[in-house]
């Protein structure tokens, strides 16, 4: 292969500052990678295809991996797909290990990025073949593997599993699309807001409300003096990284990347259960499962290298199948249809330079994604020293900014953001669980599809258990981790008896 | 005493007062949205709608943003904005999902203007898995007249539905009854419906030419490779597709999966045909001033000619009617269709 051939002075510049674009829109909360995307996709029509795509595979990379430094230095994650990234990295950084967290991630998204790469140059045909017998069963089993890691992130298991599921409720509110092979009936809709409630509530402003808002209205409540900053979460000092924090952590790694890597190449998951799915993996087979969500370094590497495990394997389907993997890639393929490229099952034998061509921007943008982001943690790092009476009103313009451009334009998205801030504000006091809550959202409509559709397509519940042997591998991961939860929590309990 | 803020809102102010909210030709705005029926950036509607607006605002000399917001959320842009500062593109799914009462649809023809037509896409097609028993649409429908239960899969409600009803329709012309042995199997994207046949949950599937045709040229023992039986345009519109057809399969190949070689019977003389075609919609209390100029510059990019050249590279068959025109025209074709799904209903 004519690697050397491919690079061109501005097709290597437009895979470098998409990268950077990228990492600036992941990590303003609010913005993610398919917004980035979304906006740079008429601009290929001009560039020609190749530099198009060195330009948006460099904002892909750049804005899943922007997305852990709000995670991890702020508690809101940058996108969707980092909010697993929060429930370790903000501990870490509150205890003063900011810096050592921020590597950490990025270090994982690095292995992560080039793990799922080598997995789609290596592999794409034949794991697009495996893809496809994963039916409406095993997908359903695979979403309710993630949905167990709620009981694992509670405080109080009940209360942690009231509030996954009423995640899953809130987001089934909105009609059953016919889009995704629903009868197009409107349910859990109170009656007269069929107006705004029609298409339900969209992911992006529920999450940077309860992670975003409702923190800063704890803060509001709490008083703000001015000048105080989040002096707490110091970087450097006294949290120096070393790359001895992976030893014990390279089966996760793989692990991790392997996961992400794999909920790429299967379309209609969603990309935010690459994250939830491999730190679920992590903290299920992990020999501490009770640091989890303390503060617990393995549960960074689990959310990165899984959340840019995806970057490769979501282009796995597009490539071998015309069919995205996520919300991103399902933009890459407007680039193609732009420029009246087909894209399908022949696409890599028919377009050998294309082919050849996004490889080498999704290598550049990788490698250009752990320089840029590796050396600038200092700056990164000057967030934190901004007061909070600056800092917050920053935020909250963001977040409405992004609430409103996230599906170009909905104001109802706005009144979402501020919905889901009060609520999250109110459910800490009721003792309701945001981070079980946000999975269970997250997680509900694929849920409630592939169950459907399982039920309508093969008749009854045995299918679940009949259906194939992935779906028992998926029952034993199931059992094991709903096991786990339950043994932690009588654990946490004894603990607690003990030290009363 | 000026000072450089007294300076600065002066300049501001003529600025503002300069710069004109309704200048440009025709007096159209300066800024249009055209919101599209679809929430993806790689389907018909949002290349077919990223080349209209290009060839819009360069010959306008006005700025066209599309934005991919879908149908509801579309619609409800749409009915804020009486300015014509949002338009939208859509396509026949408008009307065939209040004929099909799906809820929350209304009649289009009643609550919006319907504004000129700009493009066909002809690739509409039915589906088989390569090692199927099934040769054409006459052994499907064959089978369902035998008592042999055809899965189809489709995404109710729309243009995808309007093939199966088509089927259903000849299945009873043929012989009464049988229509009860095409079944849908009601799924939502084309990878959904594809799956549906790898997962042997379909016999048939609904696709389209240019999602499907690299399927057709895997080998016959590939899993997931797939033939062609039926492609519903009409013949008219298919005979002005490249030569070349798509990928590896040629025009003269497509036509033989559609009307007359493959006849799908809509009353046992004529073959039931149809045309997935994108249109305009306003707001209806829009000036229709705005709607002449637009009507007026659609007409002169179309006689230059670029703006052809554009749909054929994305197979598409360029098919400009004046908004007037256009009305007539697809009223009557929701006409028709009604027609067939109210005989189904019926039933």
């Amino acid at each position: 292969m004519d690697f050397l051939g491919l690079i061109s002075p501005l097709f290597v510049l437009l895979a470098i500052g998409g990268t950077l674009v990228g990492i600036i829109f992941g990590a303003i909360p609010g913005m993610t990678a398919t917004m980035a995307v979304a906006i740079c996709l008429p601009l290929t029509y001009s560039l020609g295809l190749e530099n198009g795509l060195a330009l948006l595979l460099g904002l892909y990379v750049g804005g899943i991996s922007g997305g852990l430094v709000p995670a991890i230095l702020l508690g809101i994650p940058g996108t969707p797909s980092s909010i697993t990234t929060c429930f370790d990295g903000y501990p870490m950084a509150q205890r003063g290990e900011g810096e050592k967290a921020l590597r950490i991630g990025i270090f994982a998204s690095l292995v992560g990025g080039l793990i799922s790469l080598a997995a789609l140059y290596f592999f794409a045909p034949a794991l697009a073949d495996f893809a496809i017998r994963f039916s409406y069963v095993e997908k359903f089993l695979i979403i309710l593997f993630a949905l167990t890691v709620m009981a694992a992130l509670s405080s109080n298991m009940l209360l942690g599993i009231f509030s996954g599921f009423l995640g899953i409720f809130v987001s089934l509110i909105g009609v059953y699309d016919v889009t995704d092979g629903g009868n197009g009936h409107f349910r859990l809709i109170p009656p007269g807001t069929d107006y705004w409630l029609e298409g339900g509530f969209s992911l992006l402003p529920v999450l940077i409300a309860l992670f975003g808002l409702t923190a800063i209205l704890e803060e509001a409540e709490k008083g703000m003096p001015k000048g105080m900053s989040l002096k707490q979460i110091e970087v450097g000092a006294h949290s120096r990284f070393s790359f001895s924090v992976f030893k014990g952590q390279v089966l996760n790694l793989i692990r991790s990347s392997g996961i992400g890597t794999f909920v790429g190449i299967l379309p209609g998951v969603g990309g935010s259960a690459a994250s939830i799915l491999s730190y679920t993996a992590a903290k299920t087979t992990s020999k501490h499962p009770e640091r989890f969500g303390k503060g617990e370094p393995a549960g960074v590497i689990a959310s990165e290298a899984g959340n840019n495990g995806l970057t490769g394997g979501a282009l796995v389907p597009l490539l071998s199948l015309g069919i995205p993997g996520d919300s991103t890639t399902a933009l890459l393929i407007g680039a193609f249809a732009l420029q009246g490229i087909q894209v399908g099952p022949l696409f890599i034998g028919n377009n050998g330079d294309t082919w050849n061509a996004m490889i080498v921007a999704m290598i550049i943008a990788n490698l250009a994604m752990f320089v840029m982001m590796y050396f600038a943690i200092r700056w990164f790092a000057m967030v934190v020293a901004v007061p909070k009476h600056i800092l917050y009103p920053v935020i909250l313009m963001m977040c409405v900014i992004g609430a409103y451009t996230i599906n170009y334009g909905i104001m109802f998205d706005v009144w979402t953001l501020l919905i889901f801030g009060v609520f999250g504000w109110l459910a800490t006091k009721l003792r309701l669980e945001v981070a079980p809550f946000i999975i269970g959202f997250i997680l509900g409509p694929s849920a409630e599809i592939y169950f459907v559709k399982s039920l309508e397509s093969f008749g009854d519940l045995t299918i679940f258990f009949t259906k194939s042997w992935i779906a028992v591998i998926l029952w034993v991961l199931i059992i094991g981790s709903v096991a786990l939860s339950i043994v932690m929590a009588r654990n946490n309990r004894a603990t607690a008896a003990a030290a009363g | 005493m000026i000072n450089r803020r007294i300076v600065l809102a002066a300049l501001s102010a003529a600025l503002l007062v300069t710069t004109p909210l309704v200048a440009h030709a025709q007096n159209l705005p300066g800024n249009i949205r055209m919101v599209i029926g679809s929430t993806s950036t790689g389907g018909d509607t949002y290349q077919n709608s990223a080349i209209v607006a290009e060839a819009l605002s360069s010959h306008l000399g006005i700025n066209i943003k599309v934005d991919p917001v879908g149908t509801s959320e579309g619609l409800k842009a749409l009915e804020r904005d009486a300015r014509g500062t949002t338009i939208m593109l859509h396509h026949d799914q408008i009307y065939l999902s209040y004929l099909y009462g799906v809820p929350g649809n209304d009649d289009p023809f009643a609550n919006y203007v319907i504004g000129p037509t700009v493009a066909i896409n002809p690739g509409d097609s039915f589906l088989v898995p390569a090692d199927s028993p099934y040769q054409s649409m006459d052994d499907i429908l064959t089978a369902a007249a035998d008592g042999t239960k055809v899965r189809v899969a489709i995404q109710p409600g729309g243009v995808s539905e309007i093939g199966f009803t088509a089927m259903r329709n000849a299945a009873k012309v043929r012989s009464p009854g049988s229509e009860e042995n095409i079944v849908a199997v009601n799924t939502g994207s084309q990878a959904d419906k594809n799956q549906a046949m790898w997962d042997d949950l379909a016999d048939v599937i609904n696709g389209s030419i240019q999602a499907n045709e690299q399927f057709t040229q895997l080998p016959a023992d590939d899993p997931k490779a797939m033939r062609f039986v039926w492609i519903t345009a009409r013949p008219a519109t298919l005979d002005q597709a490249p030569e070349a057809g798509m990928g590896a399969t040629t025009r003269a190949d497509f036509l033989q999966y559609a009307s007359p070689a493959t006849s799908v019977t809509l009353d046992g003389t004529e073959d039931f045909a149809f045309d997935k075609e994108f249109f305009l919609l306003y707001n209806k209390d829009m000036d229709p001033a705005l709607m002449d100029a637009i009507d007026t510059a659609l007409a002169e990019i179309y006689a230059e000619g670029e703006i052809q050249k554009r749909q054929a590279e994305a197979f598409f068959i360029p098919n400009y009617l004046p908004r007037a025109e256009a009305l007539e025209h697809l009223s009557a074709k929701s006409e028709r269709i009604g027609g067939i799904i109210n005989d189904l209903k019926a039933e």
